[in-house]
């Protein structure tokens, strides 16, 4: 068994059938990841912003969404969407009825992370902004807005993440994304089974990696990251707070 | 300058954080508010600017009704500074560009020109050598007099502080002190909540006591101090000189 042969199909781990056939694999897990983000931040904004509201009839229907959307799985929302719109006499392209539920879902959850980011920011920096003459809206976008988005980076990095992951879930609407080419693969050519399992896995893994790599190198521009102020004097006995067990301590100590 | 007619705040239905206050402060007047806690000085002052709204009654500013729908709030803040209890400096602005913000963003000044106001500002606070600094390198007094520099670039009439000094320590209020002195000397209009006695005693024109929401004496400093007219003041009084009450007999004040 010819090791490079097991993977000689790697091309469609990454782009599935493309340009035989249509675009899938790596490729669509990352634009649905990057849509279904980018619709469910300007949903999240909008929510967010109008669960703070002290308008009821602003207010109220958020929530609704909010914890409706986040008390059901996304598996349930994308068959909704799959199931249910055809029904009501909408036919949506395959592509689009993924994007949709997974921006739904997206979008109830970035909308709690802008809320909450919004909240950390004292009050006292909108009087001391409208005291100096801006509008509420100035105040907002110059002085309210550039903090809470320092404190809402670490919250969506986390988020994208598990967002990127949870687009392997539309492979149950016939989506030929990495998760679904895999099992594709693994059944039409079940000598390539482990191949199969190992490319699905470093797919997700080095895109994860690379975008949790970057987000600290920007955590610590922003200078969100201070780890000097966190680091006792011996950095063993970090923040966990557990004592490390004598053998232990030794065999680490004897290392440096 | 500032008028208030009959003007009322309540918490709700029969407790009153400001009940039915009148009083008039003339341009280039200083007047010291003190009273006990929850006597609703912050609240006061607050309400000149409207970041704080009132019941009933009607607050004039420089000739215009802040209730009255027509006034533009907006520009009518921008002509009144106010320096918070709490150090409010924008975290993520330098100590300049928190200076230049509103002059740049509210009067559409060019960089250049917010630039020499604000360097000419931060010379006349004495703090010349920390224009690039962050508010989290500067103590707490500095901090202070970069919030009163911020308020007066926007070329204010009236400067309002509503304790400025209590979240100080005591060796940094007198830097502090000393800038609000040399503003009262320019001719400032100023309304001041403080317990800074020396302040009242010396810069102040007339001296406000206000306890559970009212104006229980209004008189000039001297006669404040030295020979209260109210029962309840001379309790405040003494309570603050850390003077024995003798049958209200607190004259030992005069060599202050």
């Amino acid at each position: 068994m010819n090791l490079f042969e097991q993977f000689a199909n790697w091309k469609f781990y990454i782009l599935g059938a493309y340009p035989n056939g249509p675009l899938g694999g790596l490729f669509l897990n990352v634009s649905l990841a990057i849509v279904s983000i980018i619709i469910g931040l300007i949903i999240g904004i909008f929510f967010g912003l109008g669960r703070a509201s002290c308008r009821r009839y602003i207010k109220y229907p958020s929530v609704l969404y909010i914890e409706n959307i986040r008390s059901t799985p996304l598996l349930m929302i994308v068959f909704w969407f799959y199931f249910f719109l055809p029904v009501l006499g909408f036919h949506l392209p395959l592509f689009w009825s993924a994007v949709i539920p997974l921006s739904i879902y997206a979008g109830a959850y970035q909308a709690e992370i802008v809320r909450a980011g919004f909240l950390a920011v004292p009050r006292g920096q909108m009087d001391a902004a409208l005291s100096t003459g801006m509008s509420r809206w100035q105040a907002l976008l110059f002085v309210v807005m550039p903090q809470a988005f320092k404190m809402m980076v670490p919250s969506f990095v986390s988020f994208f993440n598990s967002q990127f992951k949870n687009t392997s879930v539309v492979y149950i609407i016939g989506i030929v994304e990495l998760t679904q080419a895999g099992i594709i693969v693994s059944q039409r050519q079940p000598d390539r089974i482990y191949a199969a399992y190992i490319c699905m896995a470093l797919g997700f893994w080095i895109v994860c990696y690379t975008m949790s790599h970057f987000a600290q190198r920007l955590e610590r521009k922003l200078g969100i990251l201070d780890y000097e102020s966190y680091k006792p004097e011996i950095c063993r006995e970090d923040l966990l707070l557990i004592p490390i067990p004598k053998a232990v301590k030794k065999v680490l100590i004897s290392h440096k | 300058m500032i008028k208030f007619i009959n003007v009322n705040k309540k918490f709700n239905k029969d407790s009153y954080v400001l009940k039915d206050i009148n009083l008039e402060i003339e341009a280039g007047e200083v007047v010291v508010i003190c009273g006990p806690s929850g006597a609703g000085k912050s609240t006061l002052v607050k309400t000149i600017n409207k970041l704080e709204p009132i019941d009933d009654g009607e607050i004039i500013v420089d000739g215009f009704s802040i209730q009255d729908p027509k006034t533009n709030l907006t520009s009518l803040r921008a002509e009144i500074g106010v320096v918070f209890q709490h150090l409010n400096l924008y975290p993520h602005k330098s100590a300049i560009q928190n200076i230049m913000l509103a002059p740049m963003k509210v009067k559409k000044l060019s960089k250049k020109d917010a630039k020499d106001r604000a360097c000419k500002l931060m010379e006349r606070v004495g703090l010349m050598k920390k224009c690039d600094n962050f508010p989290n390198q500067l103590s707490g007094g500095e901090q202070q007099r970069v919030a009163i520099a911020r308020s007066l670039a926007m070329e204010p009439k009236i400067m309002l502080f509503d304790e400025p000094t209590s979240a100080l320590d005591p060796e940094l209020t007198s830097e502090v002190l000393d800038v609000m002195v040399s503003l009262a000397q320019s001719g400032m209009t100023m309304v001041v909540v403080t317990h800074e006695i020396g302040f009242e005693y010396n810069v102040a024109d007339r001296v406000v006591f206000m306890d559970k929401g009212e104006i229980v004496e209004v008189g000039r400093p001297p006669d404040i101090f030295v020979n209260p007219q109210h029962s309840r003041t001379k309790e405040f009084m003494s309570k603050i000189l850390h003077i024995p009450v003798n049958n209200g007999n607190i004259d030992s004040v005069n060599g202050m």
